[in-house]
């Protein structure tokens, strides 16, 4: 019988595979795919919680504005690293150590 | 098994399968495929979930909006000769630190998830678009008008920063 | 209808600047030649009637909640939106595209925009009474806030600083967010007072762990906004490589708006109806780690801000040291808490936008953002010289300053609470602090250097705005009890249902 641990182990899945790709990917476009994880990752959580624990669509809607967000945040990121692109010829985060310390 | 059980493991297969190609994969162009699929894989989630208003919005906006866009960055952003061959990734004691903070991370939130007694009210799936359409226009009004100012400054702003310099 | 009325007639501010948000946007769009003039009236005046609404509000004490619990007014929340606006106000008042160097040539009609979008979300945010209001303002502050960052587009250190805000930024309130949704598991609800009521009746210790991994998860994307520790190593960077009118708004409104919603959310959710004791959600004590950030952070910004030369990641560091005072008001979370934070940050808005707008002009006349390029200012432009050491010993703290006025009532707060060693601690990061501030001021006036270099000629409205800055940073002590009595009728926290 699924239920509501399964889809929340799911999400954490989801979560953990995001911050592992923060922490390891020097790529911008790489580091942008996994905050889309960990977006998706509660994304998952609050449709689940709306299916099992809430009774109301209140997760759903909350989960329909995230992706909104999502939209704007990676349209704006992508804006940036095009430009950062167009300066710098690489997409890498490395690269972007002019500032330090 | 039933077949709600297979449904739910395939999709959830899909999906963190996917997840961790995205993360793991050396070359940029994989990853976003296997993106395309963890998407996928949500969505079929939520079908099971009964949200199927969100599905439909998953699927328009997440795979056809955001990961076009992250396509178009990709690709733009490629370098005509490089092939990504480099790793960027490291040999394996680099990997160590995050993947035992990400191993870390999933126990600590997955034995959360399954200790907690989670009360509450089940709903059981139902059409969920009139609903929540409803709430839009309703409880959930300033969100919904917000979330359009929201996207007119990212618009406004992505142009801006994108466009080649004009005249003041 | 009725009730969408009645909301209307509380949401005076947010009218206000929304109108002036469209009118920029549809102005910039006619190619007319006297369209940069008509986009500042535009802009100015909807930032002057949203003021006035604002003081308006405070005054009426209004309590309720507006559009279906999404947002609550009260008195507190006035307050804050008073300070965000009248900030905001002075930022584009003083800082104009013919006093900064770094703004030449670029489009005005987007930076206008962009400096009313960021005042529209962070009244939101500071009166968020609902998860999804919460979630959708903090990232409307945020995406302003890379959007603005990046405003300076050919400029490689800018367009470095604004990535690493965006993924560091998108990150911070994306893990955020998985909190936020196990919050909403528990409750049920996506209402901040709903959950509260949830925790106030009772959490099986099965679940105390799921309240503890969610109340950390959301103390990241506040402390991230706010440029706490760790979450502030985004701060010197993006600081130097934003336009400096940027950075001085982005050093006072996000931060005003993050410990406004960081008060109500602990206020309105986590501590007990009524009395404001941070115990309701067990076994730890909450109080004890924002402290523990608020010492890391202070020492932090403190200690980094030492060595450095560049004015702009000073000020930064600067910056980051005053969130850590700061949050000494929430951490006492009391009604002189509250207080102190209200007094703290109106006296920070002035020091901060008074020594941006030095070294902004500094950069007009001389190209230059480095300390060591400061000697002999003195003598070559003293209004301005004073006008800094006024700013200064404000940031500081010593009297008469204002900044002094907003120490004083911070640690009064935690005194009062009996918090003896953090109050030490504190002392001695302030003292700490005194060496930079200090340091800037012996190179401006004492140091030798520049000799052969001629007077600074600073426009009379520059000129003007260096003596109004520097007046605010003194005059308010003679207006303590005026002062006091409005922050007092303040305390009105209303936790709406």
């Amino acid at each position: 019988m699924i239920s509501l641990p399964h889809y929340l182990v799911v999400a954490a899945a989801l979560f953990s595979l995001g911050v592992l790709g923060l922490l390891t990917r020097r790529n911008a476009v790489n580091v942008l795919m996994s905050i889309e994880l960990i977006l998706n990752s509660a994304n998952v959580n609050l449709v689940a919680f709306s299916r099992f624990a809430a009774g109301n669509l209140g997760g759903q809607v909350f989960a329909v504005f995230v992706i909104v967000v999502a939209a704007a945040e990676v349209a704006v990121a992508l804006a940036i690293v095009l430009t950062l692109y167009r300066l710098r010829r690489t997409p890498n985060l490395d690269a972007a150590d002019i500032l330090k310390g | 098994m039933t077949p709600e059980a297979l449904v739910f493991w395939v999709f959830a297969l899909v999906t963190v399968g996917s997840a961790a190609v995205v993360v793991l994969s050396r070359t940029l162009i994989y990853g976003a495929f296997a993106l395309l699929f963890t998407f996928f894989g949500v969505a079929g989630l939520y079908v099971l979930l009964g949200a199927d208003f969100l599905a439909a919005t998953q699927l328009l906006i997440y795979v056809g909006g955001i990961l076009v866009l992250l396509l178009f960055g990709v690709m733009l952003t490629h370098r005509i000769n490089d092939l990504d061959l480099k790793s960027e990734l490291g040999g394996l004691w680099d990997w160590l630190g995050p993947a035992s903070v990400a191993v870390g991370l999933f126990v600590i939130l997955s034995t959360t998830a399954l200790k907690t007694k989670w009360q509450g009210a089940a709903r059981p799936p139902a059409p969920t678009t009139g609903d929540i359409g409803r709430l839009f226009l309703g409880k959930f009004l300033l969100p919904f008008e917000a979330a359009s100012v929201l996207l007119l400054v990212a618009l406004v702003g992505a142009a801006m920063i994108v466009r080649r310099r004009r005249d003041a | 209808m009725e009730a969408l009325q009645r909301s209307l007639a509380l949401f005076g501010p947010e009218i206000a600047v929304v109108a002036g948000l469209l009118l920029v946007v549809v102005v910039d769009s006619i190619g007319a030649a006297w369209r940069n003039a008509a986009m500042r009236v535009v802009t100015l005046a909807s930032l002057a009637v949203a003021l006035g609404l604002a003081v308006d509000l405070r005054a009426a004490g209004a309590q309720a909640t507006l559009f279906s619990g999404m947002l609550v007014v009260d008195p507190l929340g006035a307050a804050f939106k008073v300070i965000l606006i009248a900030a905001s106000l002075l930022t584009v008042l003083a800082f104009t595209f013919r006093n900064s160097r770094e703004l030449h040539g670029l489009g005005q009609g987007e930076l206008l925009a962009l400096v009313l979008s960021l005042v529209l979300s962070s009244l939101l945010l500071a009166a968020a009474n609902d998860l999804v209001m919460l979630y959708l303002a903090l990232e409307m502050v945020s995406i302003t806030s890379y959007v603005m960052v990046a405003y300076l587009k050919g400029d490689r250190m800018s367009n470095e600083a604004s990535l690493k805000y965006v993924l560091f930024g998108a990150a911070s309130t994306g893990t955020m967010l998985y909190g936020l949704s196990f919050l909403y598991g528990m409750a049920g609800t996506t209402a901040l007072p709903g959950i509260q009521e949830f925790l106030a009746g009772g959490v099986p210790e099965a679940n105390r762990f799921a309240i503890y991994a969610a109340t950390l998860l959301v103390l990241a994307g506040f402390g991230f906004k706010i440029a706490a520790v760790p979450f502030h190593f985004w701060c010197p960077d993006v600081y130097q490589g934003a336009a400096t009118p940027v950075t001085a708004l982005l050093s006072v409104v996000p931060k005003t708006a993050g410990l406004a919603i960081a008060l109500r959310f602990f206020y309105a959710s986590l501590s007990a109806p009524g009395t404001g004791a941070w115990d309701l959600t067990g076994s730890i004590d909450w109080g004890r780690i924002v402290m523990l950030v608020s010492v890391l952070t202070m020492t932090a910004g403190n200690v980094a801000a030492l060595t450095q030369t560049n004015m702009k990641r000073l000020l930064a560091y600067s910056s980051i040291a005053h969130a850590g005072y700061l949050l000494m008001g929430v951490v006492a979370l009391s009604e002189n808490g509250a207080r102190g934070l209200l007094v703290y940050l109106g006296a920070y808005v002035f020091m901060n936008l008074g020594a941006f707008l030095v070294v902004t002009l500094v950069h007009l006349h001389e190209g230059t953002f480095d300390l060591r390029d400061y000697p002999g200012l003195y003598r070559r432009a003293p209004l301005l010289t004073i006008a800094m050491a006024f700013f200064l010993l404000s940031l500081v703290g010593i009297p008469p300053f204002v900044g002094f006025l907003g120490k004083l009532y911070v640690f009064g707060a935690i005194i009062e609470q009996g918090m003896g060693l953090y109050a030490v601690i504190a002392a001695a990061n302030a003292a700490l602090a005194a060496y930079y501030y200090f340091r800037v001021l012996k190179v401006m006036t004492i140091d030798a250097g520049n000799e052969d270099r001629p007077a600074l000629k600073l426009a009379f409205a520059d000129q003007a705005w260096l003596v109004l800055f520097a007046l605010a940073n003194v005059l308010p002590l003679f207006f303590w009890s005026g002062i006091d009595a409005w922050a007092r009728g303040a305390l009105v926290l209303y936790a709406g249902r």
